[in-house]
């Protein structure tokens, strides 16, 4: 389908913001769910590019990405009123949690834009919501205020610049010293992160969800270009269709 | 003029148009029936089927290269007995031919993989990757050596009541000669050209993108590699070919027709665009209105 880009910002230091409209299901979206985008016109660019949904309104999204390549500095070139060939929703988002359930969200890096759609949703039905988030310095955060507006938000920049100095684990680890207890417990980044998160959960009754990357062909789960290994490591996923969202005991991280 | 005539006859087998899914990448259809209703295809041809079901090869597996994509799935599928009791039940429903493409790494494995599709009743015809290793033979892929694939071609068309085409890998050094020797091994058609093997390094840490290290190119980079081959194998074979490697619109799919196929296949163009199927049926419809063409017959191999 075609949207349309509406708006564009630079939000961090080689992140941006785009904003989009047009025809798509701003009701029946999930978080954790993403867009394949088409990159250029031309067949330069055979393989689309998997980008989170970072935030809906009732009649638009927003995608936050970094610019690491071609694909993503071309994103990042376009301009109000550009059309945009996207496909999407895609993939398993990440399951809501039951109302009144205490949750954990924690984000690494530019692992946190599905995370903020998933707050969002999370907000009005969680008893607790916690916010942990990770960015190497003050200059590549973004949305701060915004995950702020929705739950206890705690910060940590490997320099110190913003919140605690040290990881998004230590983050984790201040919030759990308070003494807060989760039902719930989402988390995006990297996946030395994930393992780490999950690590410090594997002695608590928790319910916990993980969003996967892997580099992806079809994303619609047909050509088997972005499987992940399950659970006891025999069998494989598709990241594109039976994640990206997964139940961390399911999956090898 | 009148609506123009896309249905084509190869090996037997009726196609209401000339398009279909590449193996590998469509699945065994149920994504793309999200998109539209597999009836508008020539064919559905299925991902590779093996004996026993194969988790495929490490991750990343697929990766973009100027003008293509490199893969190296490493036959990722659930088996052959599972896809005969729930992905064929289900494909031959879809009211469209069904083309299953069978693997394997000794030929007894291709032998039982075939009867098992064969016997089934579910499947329209086998399409023999040929482009996987031979174990027996030191990991040197079945395609590449006209004897090998002769004798192969010859075990399985024993045990194949189905039309059988031989899907021809391009890693080698006269194609013309394995083409002949799988239509001297009983093939009923060719199917070609298979991913050309590749290569890509990410020069900042100073290793393979592929976990695989190598995998297979496809998409608009090798089209004139393709087109050239298909041009090379027409010239020499009696029996029909279907052609592949880099179509993305129905000009492209009249490029290999001229160059001597009878029907296209289409992989790549499915990742950059779903609907690339019925939108190249729907753009040779319109060239053939434009120029007058009344059926592809009039313009298969028709260059000079
Ligand atoms: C489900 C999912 C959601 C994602 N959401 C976001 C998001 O919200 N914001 C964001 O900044 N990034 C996100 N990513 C990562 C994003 O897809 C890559 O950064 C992007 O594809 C890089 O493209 P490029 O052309 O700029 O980079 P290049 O390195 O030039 O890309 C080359 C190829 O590798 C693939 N690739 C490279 N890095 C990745 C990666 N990390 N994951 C998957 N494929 C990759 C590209 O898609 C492309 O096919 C997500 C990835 C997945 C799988
Ligand atoms: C992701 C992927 C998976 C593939 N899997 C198979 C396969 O299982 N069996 C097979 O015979 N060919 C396989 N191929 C090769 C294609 O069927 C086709 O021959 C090739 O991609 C050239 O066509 P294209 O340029 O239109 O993609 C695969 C190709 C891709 C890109
Ligand atoms: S990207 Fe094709 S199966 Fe996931």
């Amino acid at each position: 389908m075609l949207l349309t880009v509406t708006d564009t910002a630079r939000i961090a230091h080689g992140i941006w913001q785009l904003t989009l409209t047009g025809t798509f299901p701003y009701d029946t979206v999930q978080p954790g769910q993403f867009l394949m985008i088409r990159i250029g016109a031309g067949l330069e660019h055979v393989l689309r590019r998997p980008v989170s949904i970072a935030a809906v309104t009732e009649d638009s999204l927003a995608i936050v990405f970094r610019v690491v390549g071609k694909g993503t500095q071309w994103l990042s070139e376009r301009k109000a009123g550009d059309g945009l060939d996207v496909l999407g929703p895609l993939g398993t988002g990440f399951p809501l949690p039951p109302a009144k359930a205490r949750v954990l969200i924690v984000g690494g890096g530019i692992g946190a834009p599905p995370l903020y759609f998933l707050a969002e949703r999370v907000q009005p039905l969680s008893d607790r919501l916690d916010v942990a988030l990770g960015f190497q310095t003050q200059a590549d955060s973004f949305w701060v205020d915004r995950f702020a507006v929705l739950g206890n938000l705690k910060l940590a920049t490997d320099d110190g610049s913003l919140g605690l100095k040290g990881t998004v684990i230590d983050a984790v680890e201040s919030l759990a010293a308070d003494g807060l207890k989760w039902d719930y417990v989402y988390a995006c980044g990297p996946i030395p992160m994930l393992k780490v998160v999950k690590q410090c959960f594997a002695s608590q009754e928790v319910q916990g969800y993980v969003s996967l990357e892997e580099r992806m062909a079809c994303g619609v789960g047909a050509c088997y270009g972005c499987v992940c290994q399950t659970g006891g490591g025999s069998g494989t996923r598709r990241v594109c269709a039976d994640g990206p969202v997964f139940d961390w005991n399911g999956v090898v991280l | 003029m009148s609506v123009p005539d896309l249905s084509v006859e190869i090996a037997g087998l009726h196609l209401r148009n000339p398009v279909m899914p590449a193996s590998g990448c469509f699945g065994f259809g149920r994504e793309y029936a999200r998109f539209y209703p597999l009836n508008q295809l020539g064919a559905v041809v299925t991902k590779a089927v093996t004996l026993e079901p194969r988790l495929g090869n490490p991750t990343p597996r697929v990766a973009e290269a100027g003008g293509g994509m490199l893969n190296a799935i490493g036959l990722a599928n659930p088996g052959v007995r599972h896809v005969a009791a729930v992905e064929l039940p289900w494909l031959a429903k879809q009211g469209v031919p069904v083309i299953v493409n069978a693997a394997g790494q000794t030929k007894d494995e291709y032998v039982e993989v075939v009867r098992i599709i064969s016997a089934s009743g579910l499947a329209n015809a086998v399409e023999l990757n040929v482009s996987c290793p031979n174990v027996k033979a030191g990991g040197i892929s079945f395609g590449v050596s006209p004897q090998v694939l002769e004798d192969l071609v010859c075990s399985v068309r024993k045990v194949c009541s189905l039309p059988l085409f031989v899907k021809l890998s391009p890693n080698v050094t006269d194609i013309r000669q394995i083409a002949l020797a799988a239509q001297a091994g009983g093939a009923d058609g060719l199917t070609l050209i298979n991913t050309l093997i590749g290569m890509q390094i990410d020069i900042r840490r100073r290793r393979p993108v592929l976990a695989n290290k190598t995998g297979g190119l496809s998409g608009p980079a090798v089209k004139p590699v393709a087109v050239r081959m298909v041009y090379e194998v027409t010239q020499v074979v009696g029996i029909p070919v279907i052609g592949m490697g880099g179509i993305y619109s129905g000009e492209d799919a009249v490029e290999f027709i001229m160059a001597g196929a009878s029907a296209v296949m289409v992989g790549t163009a499915n990742f950059t665009d779903p609907f690339a199927c019925p939108r190249i049926i729907a753009e040779i419809a319109q060239f053939m209105q434009e120029h007058g063409i009344g059926s592809l017959a009039e313009i298969r191999g028709c260059i000079a």
